[in-house]
């Protein structure tokens, strides 16, 4: 653009006063290799910053429309405007989430977070403005909804009454089909894979166990878990970790999701990615164990042996694009075990 | 009056139908969604945020909003509500240990005035796993037939196998359709 700039003065300074005056080759030449130049450097710096770019356009494009929503709705006080105010603000709002949903792929957990509360607060923000300033609205919604909240009442009384099965509060969790180990401290911990059967399995309040699961469960749920090595075949969808110290913990499976989880070492295979939330000091490698039958197991819950994302984790804690999250690491080579304890390897036995 | 008029008026001439899918994290929200639209259903992560699907289906145009059902996810579900025409409250019939949080979870939601309308689908998915608790044992569990407020139907289903998710939303449709479509 400078260099247009350049040139056009050129010529249209010697243009008026001398008829047939070339523009100088002197300064054509220049401006062509500033103009090179220049795109030349914008190359170089478009590809190092294309996605910075994009979430910089997001956050400026989201702020600018935001703060328009802002001012929109909080000089909403005309009574007469206001529903078609507010109808415009409802408009823009959904606008803005539709642009955060499409932008979501290039954006960090963190920025979307961040907008997801902006957009929190915008959607209060006109629901309140609307309360205020349009009353009439508000007691319609009000009658409607007493009148709702009133009818439960008479019919939870009626079940209280009758013992009747599975009301509410009797939640059917069957011992018989719940599959796992609870409250045990120092112990070796064996199922085998006809008592898993793609159940789910819970695993809590252990310290000091070794665990050994020779199955496929659907869903494994580990919580509350102190200085353990738990180790457990095939997991169809997520594997639950929650609350866990000091453990090593192995297996595979489609989802893994990690919450409140300190000291911690997993040897994964996961198919899809994990998460981590409000953890510290958790550490991966890839799945080393193995045991017969493992590969039949891996086929019954669908999980492929050859796809395992172990170092993708996805930290919801963490808020810098570009770098790691200091959360986790990964467990340098040197340090990984290889081979792990036998215990009660009964699959052989089927 | 108003934006939900207008909207109403828009939806009614393009057969639109806004549906939010909601439920417990590893329920199989996602699962489903990308199952019924015939996408590889293996390499599913965790929902961060969310996914809208704009679908066709018998000559409906569905928008249909899968949410992130983590637990600090789920304050963020209310940004979602406006104009909902179905609710798919999805269950993971296998999770027994957390069918308590999920009826409280559903009671919550069917509180929700600018929910009020929406018709309610609840699917007990996960049907394929022998540890699932049965379509009957989940409406039990979650108190189903004490909601009075909202037009409501139990499906039992998979999103693996895809059984039944065909039947549950088209149930959705008609009910929603009786609904929107034919009143004015
Ligand atoms: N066996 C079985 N597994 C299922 C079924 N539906 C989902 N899954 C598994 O359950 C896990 C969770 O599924 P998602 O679809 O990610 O669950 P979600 O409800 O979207 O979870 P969030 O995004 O965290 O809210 C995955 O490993 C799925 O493969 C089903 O019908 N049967
Ligand atoms: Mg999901």
């Amino acid at each position: 653009m400078a260099a247009l700039g350049v040139e056009m003065n050129v010529a249209q300074d010697d243009g008026e006063t001398n008829t047939a005056v070339k523009v100088p080759e002197s300064v054509l030449r220049r401006d062509q290799a500033r103009l090179e130049e220049a795109e030349r450097r914008r190359d170089v710096k478009q590809s190092q910053t294309v996605t910075e770019e994009k979430s910089d356009f997001f956050t400026s494009t989201f702020n600018a429309e935001k703060t328009q929503l802002e001012e929109m709705i909080s000089s909403c006080n005309d009574r007469e405007k206001a529903a078609k105010t507010l109808e415009e603000a409802t408009v823009k709002f959904q606008q803005l989430q539709k642009f955060l949903n499409d932008s979501v792929r290039f954006l960090t957990q963190y920025e979307i977070r961040q907008a997801q509360e902006s957009l929190q607060k915008l959607q209060s923000s006109i629901t309140d403005k609307r309360e205020e300033i349009l009353p009439k609205k508000k007691f319609a919604f009000r009658s409607r909804n007493t009148s709702k909240q009133q009818q439960p009442t008479p019919i939870q009384q009626q079940t209280a009454d009758k013992p009747a099965p599975g009301s509410v509060g009797t939640v059917v969790v069957d011992a018989a089909d719940q599959c796992g180990f609870s409250n045990v401290d120092n112990q070796v911990l064996v199922r085998q894979a006809e008592e898993i059967q793609q159940r789910d399995v819970l695993l809590s309040h252990l310290t000091h166990c070794k665990v050994r699961l020779y199955g496929c469960p659907s869903t494994l749920h580990i919580k509350n878990i102190r200085s353990c090595e738990i180790m457990c075949g095939p997991v169809s969808s997520s594997v639950f970790v929650d609350q866990c110290t000091d453990s090593t913990l192995v297996f595979p499976c489609q989802q893994l999701r990690t919450h409140n989880t300190t000291a911690t070492r997993v040897y994964l295979h996961v198919t899809s990615r994990a998460i981590i939330e409000d953890c510290q000091g958790v550490s991966f490698a890839p799945f080393t164990w193995t045991y017969p039958g493992i590969l039949d197991h891996f086929k019954v819950a669908g999980l492929s042996p050859d796809r395992n994302n172990w170092t993708e984790v996805d930290d919801f804690n963490w808020l810098a694009a570009g770098t790691p999250s200091p959360n986790w690491t990964v467990i340098p080579e040197s340090e990984r075990i290889c081979s792990w304890d036998f215990v009660g390897t009964a699959a052989e036995q089927s | 009056m108003g934006l939900l008029t207008i909207l109403k008026k828009m939806k009614h001439k393009e057969r639109e139908m806004r549906l939010l899918m909601l439920g417990l994290d590893n329920a199989g929200k996602t699962t489903i969604l990308k199952k019924f639209n015939g996408e590889d259903v293996s390499t599913i992560s965790p929902t961060l945020g969310f996914n809208i699907k704009t679908l066709e289906h018998r000559g409906f145009k569905l928008n249909i909003w899968d949410v992130g059902g983590q637990k600090p996810l789920r304050s963020y579900w209310r940004n979602y509500f406006e104009s909902t025409d179905g609710l798919v409250w999805v269950v993971d019939s296998a999770d027994r240990l957390r069918l308590d949080d999920c009826r409280k979870e559903l009671n919550a939601l069917l509180l929700e005035e600018r929910l009020a309308g929406a018709t309610l689908l609840v699917f007990a998915n996960k049907q394929d796993l022998p540890g699932a608790l049965s379509k009957d044992g989940i409406r039990e569990v979650l108190a189903l037939d004490d909601i009075k407020t909202h037009h409501w139907c139990i499906v039992g289903c998979s999103a693996v196998t895809g059984e039944n998710l065909l039947s549950g939303v088209d149930w959705l449709l008609d009910d929603i359709a009786a609904r929107i479509f034919t009143t004015d």
